[in-house]
């Protein structure tokens, strides 16, 4: 990029993806994020660590939200947030008070110029340029499909469990307690590592073979405790199966999958079979994508319900990411950021000073045509 | 004074945040106290906190907000430091001796058996003993400046992406704008229906011969969309007998310092470029003043403009309460006042709030700004779009101060005056004549002076409950600056500030 270049241009777009666990914020016009830091606040009262959407009342996470962003803007992206414009990721089913808070912050406190809030499952698909897909998105609190067709997000098939990788984390630190290892070893940065470095998705034909010889265990050194734990091989192994578990509710990821599909009108969902999108850095894991194939292949030849309301040959395929999937939606926001859309779809000042509120689809004084 | 531990004594800062003196701030313009969370922060400059260097900001935008040459270690995220090393370099035997080489030899009767050395560099983690070595880069001429940067594997695909988007947009943009233009009638004088449909203005221009005058209107540039694929990444087989090894494996942290890759193996970890600091400024958000300008320079510390409140309000201490806290029973406090400004102060404790003492600036200020709301407000500059005042874009979000207290104070009978600080004093023999003083005076020395406070905990206090007590203190504070230049003489005004004191937890009952 030539000097005059960047001198000229107006200041980049700050985009926001605040997750659960890990943030990721950048400038948009770039193709990845500046830095991925954990959703945290520490208190200048108590000096602890919390997470940033641990609240008990409105004030508290406005307070909270206001320490993060300044921690952001101030030692990150070093940039001045006022008169800046900015893309928010959202979560589409996301809670109201977290979004008017942000809101509220960004605009009473930072003083900037405008935000656009885009919805984290259809953006993602922008960096595929396909317009058709079933983006599965596994988070750390949840996991959550959402069926876009034709960049229009299906709303009324839109799915969710409470399965992520906090709860594989739980079943780690579970396993791990029930083999003797001392519960204050297993702090959630331990747990996170373990979780990352040592455990895989089994492969669909060993997931179900009784006499299997369990990978090898790995001794894991705490550094902090001067302790090493073993980690057993079957640990490794088999706690991503609780995306996978089989049971009466049939809730499990390829039953969720299958059901969202199903939710859709019958035109599209033999597009929506062959364009699955899983992102989240829950699937960054080695043998998801693998697993969840031979899954979901399994279910529509074996199970009757999916047999007699699925025709025909189908194939599930699926979209591989541009970049980590753990930041994809943070990109789709960075490509959306780059275009003119940031004049004209944003929230601006002015429109939110009037009424002190932020549009939204599910709220009727928005919805209503000319009101 | 605790230096590292909570201080007991909180001043309510005029946005209803409770903080300690020492991370308050003084507006001299407004007059009140500020704290972090309600000025505004901006940043003032940017430098490497390594090398020290001063970098604009315009070059730090351009550089991604990394330093140039100093790199952070991937594994660790310790500073990387250049080590030198001499290898020997091949000369062609035809070529003069010639003086670029690093070790000087001592001239040699045959100058072809002599190897001439070369200086070559790698950076190196003096804290976990990472080398660029360890992930094959190789070593350089130069020790800054010359390090590769790592490009990033998908961005021909991201800015095809990027174009295409931006050219989609734009296309919608002027389809609208064609769409509004055809929708709206003209106000012509003579209404044709011909020319709702722009036909009439080509038609004339192509019989004039001159050619259509139509935008281009813009194509979206095709792009290839990306194709699902049913074969997917199947587990490595060998990842069910091979032992893996964790020492090979990077952890979250790591990864994440390099969000582009995020490498698994730590043989493709790359030295990452040290992100700048920035030097901040305050500013007040009422009056727009700077509380805290710091100088330019990385290397200094010290400040142009600093007006820290424990400057300009007096400092109050808590020394120790009489007797160990009892709910219900009546007890004494001794605090200690110190007066930081070069003025004199009379210091009033008060338990509720002085009616007329902070009312003269601050209505003043509240009715500057009903009126120009009044003026902006009215319709008719509405319309016309005109502002007369300049807008204050930042409100100040004001909250309620916490109510905390439970304990009741007993006010002392009267105003005392502060002494002014003078440092030369603490040198001089102890002439101060014995004046009268009134009783709750324990002792004074120079600009300072402990008091004695009465107060009674709460009665349905439990043991073990922290008592807290709170009082307006009311002192004179002299403003030297002035926002009227032709004012020259210092103003005094009368100001308080909310003050709440952790006195302690109740003592054991069943002890005495």
């Amino acid at each position: 990029m030539p000097l005059y270049e960047s001198v000229m241009q107006e200041k980049p777009p700050i985009v926001l993806d605040i997750g659960n666990a890990y943030t990721k914020l950048g400038f948009a016009a770039e193709s990845h994020p500046r830095k991925i830091i954990p959703t945290e606040v520490v208190l200048t009262t108590t000096g602890k660590t919390k997470l940033l959407f641990d609240y008990a009342t409105t004030e508290e996470l406005y307070d909270q939200i206001v320490d993060f962003l300044q921690t952001i803007f101030f030692k990150h992206l070093l940039v001045s947030p006022k008169e800046r414009k900015f893309v928010i990721v959202e979560n589409i089913f996301g809670q109201t008070i977290i979004r008017e808070t942000l809101a509220r912050a960004l605009f009473i406190h930072f003083d900037v110029s405008s935000v656009l809030f885009v919805p984290a499952h259809l953006i993602s698909l922008s960096t595929l340029a396909v317009p058709t897909g079933l983006v599965v998105d596994i988070g750390y609190s949840e996991t959550t499909i959402m069926p876009v067709f034709s960049g229009v997000q299906i709303m009324s098939a839109f799915k969710d469990q409470s399965y992520g990788s906090r709860a594989v984390e739980e079943e780690i630190k579970r396993q791990l307690l029930a083999t003797g290892v001392k519960e204050q070893l297993l702090t959630p940065s331990v747990l996170e590592d373990i979780k990352v470095r040592t455990c895989f998705v089994n492969s669909f034909e060993r997931a179900y073979k009784e006499d299997r010889q369990s990978p090898p265990d790995v001794e894991y050194g705490i550094c902090d405790d001067d302790a090493v734990i073993s980690i057993p091989g079957s640990l490794r192994e088999s706690v991503y199966e609780l995306l996978f578990e089989q049971n009466n509710e049939r809730d499990s990821l390829p039953h969720l999958i299958l059901r969202a599909i199903l939710d859709c009108s019958m035109d599209v969902r033999r597009a929506l079979v062959e364009s699955i999108f899983v992102i989240g850095g829950g699937a960054m894991v080695p043998g998801l994508l693998a697993r969840l194939k031979q899954e979901l292949q399994h279910l529509l030849a074996n199970d009757d319900y999916y047999a007699t309301r699925f025709h025909g040959q189908l194939q599930f395929k699926f979209y591989q990411a541009i970049g980590k999937q753990n930041f994809t939606a943070w990109l789709g926001g960075s490509l959306c950021g780059a275009t003119d859309l940031i004049q004209t779809r944003s929230l601006t000042k002015d429109s939110y000073l009037k009424n002190e509120h932020v549009p939204d689809w599910s709220n009727l004084c928005d919805n209503r045509h000319g009101g | 004074m605790s230096f590292m531990q909570p201080s007991p004594v909180k001043y309510a800062c005029s946005c209803g945040i409770l903080n300690p003196i020492n991370k308050l701030f003084f507006c001299r313009h407004c007059p009140k106290l500020r704290c972090g969370f309600c000025v505004c922060h901006e940043i003032e400059s940017h430098f490497c906190s390594n090398c020290l260097e001063n970098i604009p900001s315009s070059e730090a935008r351009h550089k991604k907000n990394c330093c140039a040459n100093c790199f952070d270690c991937p594994c660790c995220q310790h500073t990387l430091s250049a080590r030198a090393t001499t290898v020997p370099v091949v000369r062609k035997t035809e070529e003069p001796k010639d003086g670029e080489s690093a070790t000087e030899a001592t001239p040699s009767p045959k100058p072809s058996a002599m190897p001439t050395t070369k200086k070559m560099y790698y950076l190196s983690c003096l804290s976990c003993r990472w080398t660029t070595r360890d992930v094959g880069i190789p070593d350089q001429g130069v020790a800054t400046g010359t390090w590769p940067d790592k490009e990033c594997l998908y961005q021909v695909r991201f800015n095809t992406l990027m174009e295409y988007y931006q050219s989609l947009v734009l296309q919608e943009k002027q389809e609208k704008q064609e769409f509004l233009r055809r929708k709206t009638p003209k106000q012509h004088k003579f209404p044709s229906l011909t020319d709702r449909t722009g036909l009439t203005v080509s038609l004339i221009r192509r019989q004039i011969g001159w050619s259509d005058k139509s935008i281009p209107k813009t194509k979206p540039i095709n792009i290839a969309a990306a194709e699902a694929s049913a074969d997917v990444e199947a587990l490595p087989e060998d990842i069910f007998t091979q032992p893996i090894n964790l020492r090979n494996i990077t952890t979250v942290a790591q990864r994440h310092s390099q969000p582009a890759e995020q490498p698994e193996a730590v043989s493709k970890l790359y030295p990452q470029r040290r992100s700048l600091w920035i030097k901040r400024s305050l500013r007040c958000r009422q009056c727009e003043h700077n509380l805290i300008k710091p100088e330019y320079h990385p290397t200094s510390i010290k400040y142009r403009i600093q007006l820290f409140a424990s400057y300009h309000v007096p400092e109050v201490v808590m020394v120790r309460c009489e007797q160990p806290l009892q709910p219900g029973q009546a007890n004494a406090i001794f605090l200690k006042f110190t007066n930081p400004t070069m003025y004199d102060m009379t210091i009033s404790v008060l338990d509720v709030a002085p009616q007329d003492a902070q009312i003269s600036p601050d209505t003043f200020q509240q009715a500057c700004r009903i009126k120009e709301e009044a003026i902006t407000s009215s319709p008719l500059l509405k319309t016309t779009g005109i502002t007369l005042a300049r807008q204050n874009s930042i409100r100040e979000v004001k909250r309620d101060v916490r109510e905390l207290t439970n304990a009741k104070i007993v006010p002392l009978e009267g105003p005392f005056v502060l002494n002014q600080r003078d440092d030369s004093k603490e040198f001089d023999e102890d002439v101060q004549a014995p004046t009268e003083e009134p009783k709750f005076i324990v002792w004074r020395k120079a600009n300072k002076v402990l008091i004695r406070l009465e107060f009674t905990p709460a009665a349905e206090l439990q043991s073990g409950n922290t008592v807290t007590l709170g009082f307006y203190m009311q002192y004179t504070y002299v403003n030297t600056v002035s926002n009227t230049p032709d004012k020259k003489e210092p103003t005094t005004h009368a100001l308080y500030s909310r003050i709440f004191i952790e006195a302690g937890d109740i003592a054991n009952a069943v002890a005495n």
